[in-house]
C-alpha cells in the first residue's frame, strides 16, 4: 500500500435482479413468489490503483457501474470477487444527510452526524463554528432540522461531511447542492483538499468541472473500464463517443418516425396524391412546378437517411425531381440556413460547373460533401431547382430541419482548421 | 474478531451518540420526558405486584421486591432483543448510504436498554432500603452478572438483527419466543413452583442462573451461585460467537437486501 490510497484488484460485483423477491419465510418456503432472478454485473473485473493525493474522476452513462464502484470503495457494498483496500479516513459525499434526525436541532445533528463519521465531541467542538459558518445557517442552527428547506438541509449535510477533514473523499453527483454561490464554495473547499494532499474520487456528469479538477479520468461502460488517462484526453474521447451515440439514437428516432410517416402516406396516398406539396406553406415553397422536387434527404457516411449528422464525416444531400415540362437548362441548388433563417452556405450546379440540359423525366441529383464542417446546432436545409434565367421552378426554402453534432467546441456555425501559438 | 473490536472502538463516538439519541428521542415531545424511563417499570411492577399475590396466591416474602429485582433484567433482555431485531432495518437509510461497522446498530440497541436498566437501579436501591432489605458488599457481584447477561443478549441480538434483514418474520417469531420464555424463567414466581422433575430442564435455560443471581445479590445479600453462573457464562459466550459469525456472514449483503 505504499503511496496507494485505494487499491482495487480484479473486483467484480453482481446484483441479482429478482422478478418477485420472496421477503418472508412463508413466501420463501411456499414459493408464493418466484425467486427467479437474472444476474447483472454492475462492476466486472475492474482493477484500479489510486495514488495518495490523486484526484480521479469517474465518467460513464447511467448504469455503467461508477456509483457501484464508489460504494465498493466506501465499503457499503462488498465485492463478489477481488479485493478493495483503502488506506486512510474516508468521508463519502455519496448520500448527504443520512442519519439526520428531524426532531433534533441543526446543532445536535451536527454532533450526531459527525459521530457517524467517527469524530468525537471534542473534535466536533473544534470544528462546529466552521461547520455552521460554512453552511450559512447561523440563524437556524437551533431549529429542528424538520423545519429546514431541502436546500438548507443539504447545505448542513455537506458542511458536516466536508469539514471532517478526510484523507479520502468520495463524491457522487452531489455538487448540485444549493445556489451557485454555495457551489463555488464547495468547489473551493474541494480544491483546498486537493492541494492539501487528500485523495479524491469524484463521479459527476459535469464534464467541464471534472476536466478542471481531475488528474485522471476513468471512463466506465457496462461495469468495465473503457479508457483511463489524462482528464482532457479521456473526456474528449468520451464526448466523441457520446456524440456518436446521440446521433445514432436520433437516427433511430428519425427512422421510426419516417416509417410511420410512410405508413400514413401509403394509407392516404389515394386521397392526397401530392403530400409533399401540401406540407409547405407558400412563403416557404414557391415556383411554377414545371420541374418538381418530389423528395429530398440527407444521407450520412453509411448512406442512411438521417436528420442528425456527425461533423467531420462525409454527408450527402439527395434531391428527387420530376420533370413536368421540359426546360432548356436546369440548375439544382441547395443551402444551409441557421434556425434564425440566416443563410450560411449555398451552392448550385451552375456554381459547381455542372451544366444540365438533357435529363431523365425522373431522377436524383446528389450533392456530395467530403466532410461536414458545421458546428453543433440545428440547421435548415434548402433545396431548389431553377431554370437558366434563375426563375424558380420549385424552390423549397426550408425543406427540413437537421441537427449537427460536432466534437469541435468552437462557437459559431462553421469549423476551420486552426492552431494557437505563442 | 480483534479487528472488529478495534473498529468498534474507533467508532465509539457513533455508538455513544446513537445511544444518547435513542434515550432522548424515545421520550422526546412527551410531557414526562425522561421520567418515563422510571414510570414504565414502576407501573409494570405495580400491576404484577397486585395481580400475582392476589390472583395466583404466590407465597413469597416481600413479593414486590422479589418481582422487581427479577423483572428488570428480564425487561433488559426482551426489549434489547426486540429493538435490536429491527435495528438494521430501521436504519436502512444509514446502511445503504454510508459506511460504519454495522455491529454498531444492534450494539447500540442493547446498550440503550442496558442504560435503561442502570437508570432503573435508581429506583431499585431506594425501594430495597424502604422495604427493609439490607445491602451488602455482595452487591458488587452485580457488575459481573450484568456483564454475563449483556454478552448473552448481544449474541442473540446480533443473530436476530442480521437474520431479520433476510427474513422479516424474525420480529414476530421473537415476540412469541420471549413470551413463552417468560414462563419458563422464575420471574413472577420462585423456582420451586416448578415440579421437581421439570427443574433440571428449566435450569438449562441460561436466564435462570442470571435472574437467580440478581436475586441472590440484591434480595438475599449473598454471593451468586457460581455453578449456575458459570453455565450461563458458557452459554452466553457460545451465543455471542454464533451470533457474531451469523452477523459477519449476513453483513456483507445488508446494503443490497434492504
Amino acid at each position: 500500500m505504499n503511496g496507494v490510497a485505494i487499491s482495487i484488484k480484479e473486483v467484480s460485483k453482481s446484483f441479482k435482479i429478482y422478478k418477485d423477491k420472496p421477503l418472508s419465510m412463508k413466501e420463501k418456503l411456499l414459493k408464493l413468489r418466484s425467486d427467479e432472478f437474472s444476474t447483472f454485473y454492475a462492476v466486472n473485473n475492474v482493477s484500479i490503483d489510486i495514488k495518495k493525493g490523486e484526484t480521479v474522476g469517474l465518467i460513464g452513462h447511467n448504469g455503467c457501474g461508477k456509483s457501484t464502484l464508489l460504494k465498493l470503495i466506501s465499503k457499503i457494498l462488498y465485492p463478489d470477487k477481488g479485493i478493495v483496500e483503502v488506506d486512510g479516513r474516508i468521508s463519502s459525499l455519496i448520500e448527504l444527510g443520512a442519519g439526520f434526525h428531524p426532531d433534533f436541532t441543526g446543532r445536535e445533528n451536527i454532533y450526531m452526524n459527525g459521530a457517524i463519521f467517527g469524530l468525537s465531541n471534542n473534535e466536533i467542538d473544534q470544528r462546529i463554528d466552521e461547520i455552521i459558518r460554512f453552511s450559512e445557517l447561523e440563524d437556524f442552527i437551533e431549529n429542528p432540522v424538520r423545519t429546514y428547506s431541502s436546500g438548507m438541509y443539504m447545505r448542513l449535510a455537506f458542511s458536516v461531511a466536508i469539514n471532517v477533514n478526510p484523507e479520502i473523499l468520495l463524491i457522487d453527483e452531489i455538487l448540485s447542492v444549493g445556489d451557485s454561490n454555495f457551489q463555488r464554495k464547495c468547489y473551493d473547499k474541494i480544491e483546498g483538499f486537493k492541494n492539501s494532499g487528500a485523495t479524491i474520487v469524484i463521479v459527476a456528469h459535469d464534464l467541464g468541472t471534472l476536466e478542471k479538477i481531475c488528474d485522471r479520468v476513468i471512463w466506465m461502460d457496462k461495469g468495465q473500464i473503457v479508457e483511463q488517462g489524462d482528464a482532457d484526453y479521456v473526456i474528449n474521447l468520451y464526448t466523441q463517443h457520446m456524440n456518436e451515440k446521440f446521433v445514432e439514437r436520433k437516427q433511430q428516432e428519425f427512422d421510426q418516425s419516417n416509417d410511420s410517416k410512410v405508413d400514413e402516406e401509403t394509407n392516404t396516398l389515394e386521397q392526397f396524391s401530392e403530400v409533399v406539396e401540401n406540407s409547405f406553406s407558400e412563403d416557404v415553397r414557391w415556383g411554377n412546378r414545371e420541374v418538381e422536387i418530389t423528395q429530398a434527404r440527407i444521407l450520412n457516411d453509411k448512406g442512411q437517411s438521417v436528420d442528425t449528422v456527425l461533423a467531420g464525416k462525409p454527408m450527402m444531400i439527395e434531391v428527387d425531381y420530376k420533370v413536368n415540362k421540359v426546360q432548356e437548362e436546369y440548375i439544382f441548388g441547395m443551402g444551409f440556413y441557421t434556425n434564425e433563417k440566416y443563410l450560411i452556405y449555398g451552392n448550385n450546379t451552375q456554381i459547381g460547373e455542372l451544366k444540365i440540359v438533357d435529363i431523365a423525366k425522373e431522377g436524383t441529383v446528389k450533392f456530395k460533401i467530403k466532410e461536414c464542417r458545421l458546428l453543433s446546432g440545428n440547421y435548415l436545409l434548402n433545396v431548389a431547382v431553377v431554370d437558366k434565367n434563375h426563375r424558380a421552378l420549385d424552390f423549397i426554402k426550408y425543406y427540413m430541419e437537421f441537427k449537427v453534432v460536432s466534437n469541435d467546441k468552437s462557437v459559431g456555425v462553421h469549423s476551420i482548421d486552426y492552431s494557437w501559438e505563442i | 474478531m480483534f479487528t472488529e473490536v478495534k473498529e468498534i472502538f474507533n467508532y465509539r463516538h457513533m455508538l455513544i451518540s446513537m445511544v444518547q439519541r435513542e434515550l432522548r428521542s424515545r421520550y422526546k415531545g412527551s410531557f414526562l420526558g425522561f421520567l418515563w424511563t422510571f414510570v414504565n417499570p414502576l407501573l409494570q411492577l405495580a400491576v404484577y405486584a397486585t395481580v400475582f399475590p392476589y390472583i395466583l396466591r404466590v407465597q413469597q416474602e416481600n413479593y414486590a421486591m422479589f418481582l422487581f429485582v427479577g423483572l428488570l433484567p428480564w425487561i433488559f433482555f426482551t426489549s434489547s432483543l426486540q429493538n435490536a431485531t429491527t435495528s438494521i432495518l430501521n436504519s436502512s437509510n444509514l446502511v445503504t448510504k454510508i459506511y460504519f461497522p454495522r455491529i454498531i446498530l444492534p450494539l447500540s440497541s442493547v446498550c440503550t436498554n442496558l442504560m435503561n436498566y442502570i437508570y432503573s437501579l435508581v429506583i431499585v436501591i431506594p425501594a430495597l432500603l424502604i422495604t427493609g432489605i439490607e445491602l451488602t458488599w455482595n452487591l458488587l457481584w452485580f457488575l459481573l452478572v450484568l456483564s454475563i447477561e449483556f454478552l448473552f443478549v448481544l449474541g442473540f441480538a446480533l443473530a436476530l438483527s442480521a437474520l431479520h434483514v433476510k427474513f422479516r418474520d424474525v420480529a414476530h417469531i421473537i415476540g412469541i419466543i420471549t413470551f413463552c420464555w417468560f414462563y419458563v424463567t422464575p420471574i413472577v414466581f420462585p423456582m420451586n413452583i416448578f415440579p421437581e422433575s421439570m427443574q433440571k430442564y428449566i435450569e438449562l435455560n441460561p436466564m435462570v442462573g442470571i435472574i437467580e443471581a440478581f436475586r441472590d445479590i440484591f434480595l438475599f445479600g449473598q454471593q451468586p451461585n457460581f455453578g449456575e453462573l458459570a453455565y450461563s457464562t458458557m452459554i452466553a459466550v457460545i451465543t455471542l460467537v454464533i451470533g457474531f459469525l451469523i452477523f459477519k456472514k449476513f453483513e456483507k449483503t445488508f446494503a443490497e437486501d434492504l
